[in-house]
């Protein structure tokens, strides 16, 4: 059956089930440049995400997708539109107040791992409750290292663990300060397809069992597949949104999206992932 | 064609984009080796102003005949005159006369005329020597006090001794002889521009047929006394085989003479046994820290090479694929370092000579004391010798990064880059450093050992050898134990906070980069430390040398006798003494020569009260020791009266007899000290002849004795005066202003270690940039971003300022105490003051090296965590 919702690229994306809504984007615009070699990397995007929901935005390189995620994670400025975290309008806020969204409301989770290479995993998974000055939960930090399958790691450095462990870790330290949502910035795209899928895995789990929310950007239709939904992105436009997500139907909407939009002719495969 | 070379062009066009990160290597460079040159020439410098100043006294002279014994008569002048190739020849020879004019007196020392302009340092302000019986040249001062001029007369009053008659006797008696009073006309003044007389009070100059009667009146008839120094012009002065020949022949016709030596040589003579040759030991210690400045330089640019290597590992790698091989890469490193040394050395030595012309400029707007050259051409190797030093330390620290280089494999070109993460570091690293730290202070050790045993060259070599060991073992173990131990360091400030818990994690991170930043710093403050320690100890010491060697600065003496011997010094006196600015505890001093019961040598002894003896001597041991029932010898009393080893001492006179205590002190006044309670027992009613006073550490020497001088005349009283403080301050002066060129041109290396600091630290903060902004997405504020790059800066500052503080109290302690030991027991001396100010440049520089840095780092936008490598 196919699922694929085309919508028009101004109106904005219908979010299923009426759920509370954890993050929006209302007309989110950012330029680069000016005059003649202006570049809309976004342009006037609407778009909702439900909590409790595991969401994958997805488009080809170049469509604007890792932009209107630094956007709606306050990592980055719009050139105007807004975007909302909860009730809260992140658009405008200071840096001083970002900061402790960040800290408070929002995980990450990112490509590289980026885990600090002098911390042990443990102490890498409570530095976001200790920059905010406080001390883990322990009942939610045991919750988390089991789920994530890392209980007998905690003592390594991050040199010492494998890509797949490195980014459970990273996972654990995203949710250890249960914000209200999570960024996922091509949580597989430095791991092998076996590695990719228990990350994966994990991230689906982190949402069904732990209620959590999170936005996953890629390029990857089989990434796309374990989220809830997949918003399709291209030329800096919503361009297509699909439920439950099979990585057919994934790949079908991308497929769609090089014969609506001809232009956008680079398309990176999905190599092992 | 050199372009046409493929490393060459590698190397500059990686020059090219990297400049400002070389720039700042190269300004190491650039100060170290102006340091170099600027210490060879400050050297050059200090030599002959040394030299200079001794031999000033010699003027002009080509040659100097010297008797130890001072038996040289008149006669030896005349045979020296009668010598072939002998221009003119004076003997040294002078006596005192009383002058007045008006109500104003002055007791003044009289010499003769020069035979030839060039054997005198005095210069004539105005008329003309004194060529005749009834005349005299007085100093510019003296003719001031009088008011007198050219032309004027004045009277000359003298006591003779004995039936001699003297020529135009109308004066008074005066006790055991007759008072004689002369007029005389001044017929110039004369300028005393190198201070040779200074001590005395300046000195006048009669003809030498005058002063020769003058001598043999003062003589009463019996031979005067011989004279220990000749002074002889050539015919045809700066010939050296004229010299040469000359030497032997005056030889031969001053039997007496112990030797013949030009003024140079004599001053050279003079200042060795002054100082022991410490002027050289200055020299090598100045080069020393020049050397070590150079290894501070080398350590800066090794390290800014390597992490340049690290970033271009990408460029190097490509180089490689296309067909680098690595003989290419290490050669265009290699290359970087030639240009970038040789560039730096170059302006390094323009810096440093500079640097001396300028400080020759000004000095003199300060009173150094010392006259110093007001430029001074630099000798061809010591502006070569600082050029080849800085280019070799270039290429030298370049071999290791070019190595490194050159082991960029080619595939590393199609990896993305990688965190360096830890370093490995090997156990033989460990070994060689932990021998030689112990290996070093137990040389060093060795060296200290030998040089107070006596060979000083020696134990100063073993020393800065096993000093420069374990300093070079210190930092080679450093990479071990350095981040360690500020790690602990920050957590123990940090007090659990994240900054600082993140900043100790930090220092981990790489060691060698730790390391190399906390080194930098060490390297800096264990010298100065090191200096200030050295100093500090080595001023004390030559100040105790000093004391020990003039136990009073300032001495007037009666220099009238009455029945019982000396005559007290006149109230009138002592009262004006009270009011001259500056002195502090006048007191007056009875001089006894004391008859020995056991017949021995009578003994020279100065009667004061122990009190005042504290307040106004140089030497408070003595005074100390100074109680009723106690003769306290003094080391060199005690050679000169025979008293080594006596435990009492038996004294005679008019009033009965006394058994003393003998106490030794290891002073070197030369006579003993007694109370005058126990004068009283064997020879009371004995005058007060002297008075003793200490002038005031912080009052110019020279003026307060012409202060004392003018005080004494206008009483119109005849008492000498002897300003021994001014000849001690000279010395301190000489002594200090060593200190202060050596010190300064520390400062250099220490700004070097600082260069170092900011430079590694900021490369630290930009290897990061990722990592900090990984940091910042996960909400580290700006300020505790900025406060973890703080407390990283400050903590490792802090653990190298800490240990360079101790390393450099036992490096400066072993220098002192080797270098130093001909001046007696060197005292270790802490100097807190310096210390804490050492201490806390440290921390600041630690601060700014790190805020700066940091700034640039919180300004990093957390989103560049998203970005790909």
């Amino acid at each position: 059956m196919d699922t694929t919702v085309y919508v028009p690229a101004d109106q904005p994306a219908p979010a299923p089930g009426g759920a509370a809504r954890a993050v929006r984007a209302r007309s989110l615009t950012k330029t680069y440049g000016k005059g003649e070699a202006t570049v809309r990397a976004l342009d006037g995007v609407d778009v909702d995400f439900e909590q409790g929901r595991f969401t994958a935005i997805m488009g080809p390189s170049g469509s604007g997708k890792s932009t209107l995620m630094h956007l709606l994670a306050g990592l980055d400025s719009a050139t105007s539109g807004q975007a909302f975290l909860g009730s809260t309008e992140i658009t405008g806020l200071n840096d001083k107040a970002l900061t402790r969204l960040r800290r408070d409301r929002v995980g990450f989770v990112f490509q590289q791992f980026n885990l600090l290479p002098m911390f042990t995993a443990e102490q890498n998974i409570t530095l976001p409750v200790e920059l905010a000055g406080g001390t883990a939960d322990k009942a939610w930090f045991d919750t988390l290292v089991d789920t994530l399958g890392l209980a007998g790691r905690l003592t390594h450095r991050p040199g010492e663990l494998s890509g797949g462990q490195q980014q459970r870790v990273a996972i654990a330290r995203a949710l250890i300060a249960q914000p209200d949502v999570v960024f996922a910035d091509e949580p597989t795209g430095n791991l092998d397809s076996r590695s990719g899928a228990e990350v994966l895995s994990f991230l689906r789990r982190s949402v069904r069992e732990l209620g959590r929310t999170i936005i996953m950007v890629t390029h990857d239709p089989s990434a796309a597949a374990y989220a809830d939904r997949a918003v399709l992105i291209a030329d800096g436009r919503i361009a297509g949104d699909i439920s439950d997500p099979t990585p057919e139907s994934a790949m079908a909407g991308l497929d769609a999206l090089r014969t609506l939009e001809p232009e956008v002719t680079t398309r990176r495969s999905g190599a092992g992932a | 064609m050199l372009t046409a070379d493929p490393t060459t062009r590698v190397a500059l066009g990686q020059m090219r984009r990297s400049i400002g990160r070389l720039a700042a290597a190269g300004l190491a460079i650039v100060i170290s080796t102006a340091f170099v040159a600027a210490t060879l020439q400050a050297g050059t410098i200090i030599t002959r102003t040394t030299y200079a100043q001794v031999a000033a006294q010699y003027a002009d002279a080509d040659l100097v005949v010297f008797d130890r014994d001072g038996t040289m008569v008149p006669a030896d002048t005349d045979a020296v005159r009668a010598v072939e190739g002998v221009a003119a020849a004076d003997g040294f020879h002078g006596t005192y006369t009383e002058l007045n004019h008006g109500s104003r007196t002055v007791y003044q020392s009289l010499v003769a005329t020069p035979s030839d302009p060039r054997l005198s340092p005095l210069a004539l302000a105005d008329g003309t020597w004194a060529d005749g019986p009834r005349r005299i040249v007085l100093p510019v001062e003296v003719a001031e006090l009088f008011g007198v001029g050219v032309g004027d007369s004045i009277a000359s009053t003298r006591c003779l001794r004995g039936g001699h008659q003297a020529v135009d006797e109308n004066g008074a008696e005066c006790y055991g002889g007759q008072e004689v009073t002369q007029r005389l006309t001044v017929s110039g003044l004369v300028d005393d521009p190198l201070g040779t007389y200074a001590a005395g009070g300046g000195v006048a100059v009669v003809s030498p047929a005058a002063l020769e009667r003058r001598l043999a009146d003062d003589a009463g008839g019996a031979p005067p006394p011989g004279m220990r120094t000749l002074v002889v012009a050539l015919d045809r002065p700066g010939d050296q085989a004229a010299v040469e020949a000359v030497k032997s022949d005056l030889a031969a016709v001053v039997p007496s003479a112990t030797g013949v030596t030009t003024p140079e040589e004599y001053a050279e003579d003079v200042v060795a046994s002054i100082s022991d040759g410490q002027n050289i030991v200055y020299l090598v210690f100045a080069l020393a820290l020049a050397a070590v400045s150079l290894v501070v330089a080398g350590l800066v640019i090794a390290n800014t090479l390597q992490v340049l290597v690290a970033q271009r590992s990408h460029t190097l790698a490509l180089l490689r694929c296309v067909g680098a091989s690595t003989g290419q890469v290490y050669r265009s490193v290699l290359l970087e370092a030639a240009i970038l040394g040789a560039v730096a050395s170059v302006a390094g030595v323009v810096v440093g000579s500079l640097f001396v012309r300028a400080g020759l400029l000004v000095a003199p707007g300060f009173d150094l004391g010392v006259e110093l050259p007001r430029t001074i051409t630099p000798s061809p190797s010591a502006l070569l010798v600082p050029l080849a030093v800085g280019l070799l330390v270039t290429l030298v620290a370049a071999l290791a990064p070019a190595r490194a280089a050159s082991r960029v494999a080619p595939l590393a070109a199609l990896r993305p880059a990688q965190d360096p993460g830890r370093c490995g570091t090997s156990r033989a690293r460990a070994l060689l450093a932990g021998l030689a730290t112990v290996g070093g202070f137990v040389v060093m050790a060795g060296g200290v050992a030998l040089g107070t045993s006596g060979s000083i060259d020696v134990g100063l070599f073993a020393a800065i050898l096993g000093g420069s060991m374990s300093l070079v073992g210190v930092i080679a173990g450093s990479v071990f134990w350095l981040p360690r131990v500020a790690a602990a360091f920050g957590r123990f400030t940090g007090a659990g906070g994240p900054a600082a818990r993140l900043a100790s994690a930090n220092t981990l991170r790489n060691p060698r980069r730790t390391a190399a930043t906390s080194t930098a710093l060490l390297i800096g403050v264990t010298l100065v430390s090191m200096m200030t320690t050295g100093a500090a100890s080595a001023r004390v010491a030559m100040d105790d040398q000093l004391d020990a060697r003039f136990p009073v600065d300032l001495q007037v003496t009666s220099t009238t006798y009455d029945e019982n011997g000396q005559a007290a010094v006149p109230a009138t006196v002592t009262a004006a003494l009270d009011g001259v600015d500056g002195l502090r505890a006048v007191t007056e001093v009875t001089n006894v020569s004391a008859e020995r019961a056991d017949e021995g040598k009578p003994v020279q002894v100065a009667v004061v009260e122990p009190e005042a003896l504290r307040a106004v001597a140089n030497t408070p041991a003595d005074a100390e020791l100074l109680r009723p029932g106690t003769i306290v010898v003094p080391e060199r009393a005690a050679a000169l009266y025979g008293l080594e080893g006596l435990d009492t001492l038996e004294l005679t006179g008019p009033d009965g007899e006394v058994t003393l205590d003998v106490a030794h002190s290891d002073s070197q006044a030369d006579r003993a000290y007694l109370t005058p309670q126990d004068l009283a027992a064997f020879a009371a009613g004995t005058a007060a002849g002297e008075v003793w006073a200490a002038v005031d550490d912080d009052q110019d020497a020279g003026e307060v004795v012409s202060a004392v001088q003018e005080a004494v005349s206008t009483t119109g009283e005849t008492v000498g005066v002897a300003g021994i403080v001014v000849e001690r301050s000279a010395y301190q002066e000489i002594v200090d202003a060593i200190l202060a060129i050596v010190v300064g041109l520390l400062a250099v290396a220490v700004v070097i270690a600082l260069i170092g600091v900011a430079n590694t630290l900021s490369l630290s903060v930009m290897d990061r940039s990722k990592e900090n902004a990984v940091l910042r997405a996960i909400g580290l504020s700006r300020r505790q971003l900025r406060a973890t790059l703080a407390v990283e800066g400050l903590v490792i500052a802090a653990v190298g300022a800490v240990l360079g503080v101790v390393l450099g109290l036992l490096y400066g302690w072993a220098g002192a105490a080797t270098a130093l030991s001909t001046l007696g027991t060197v005292p270790l001396v802490v100097p807190w003051t310096e210390i804490a100010v050492v201490l806390g440049a440290a921390l600041v520089a630690g601060l700014i090296a790190s805020v700066v840095p940091a700034q640039a780092a919180a300004r990093t936008r957390p989103v560049a965590a998203l970005a790909a490598e």
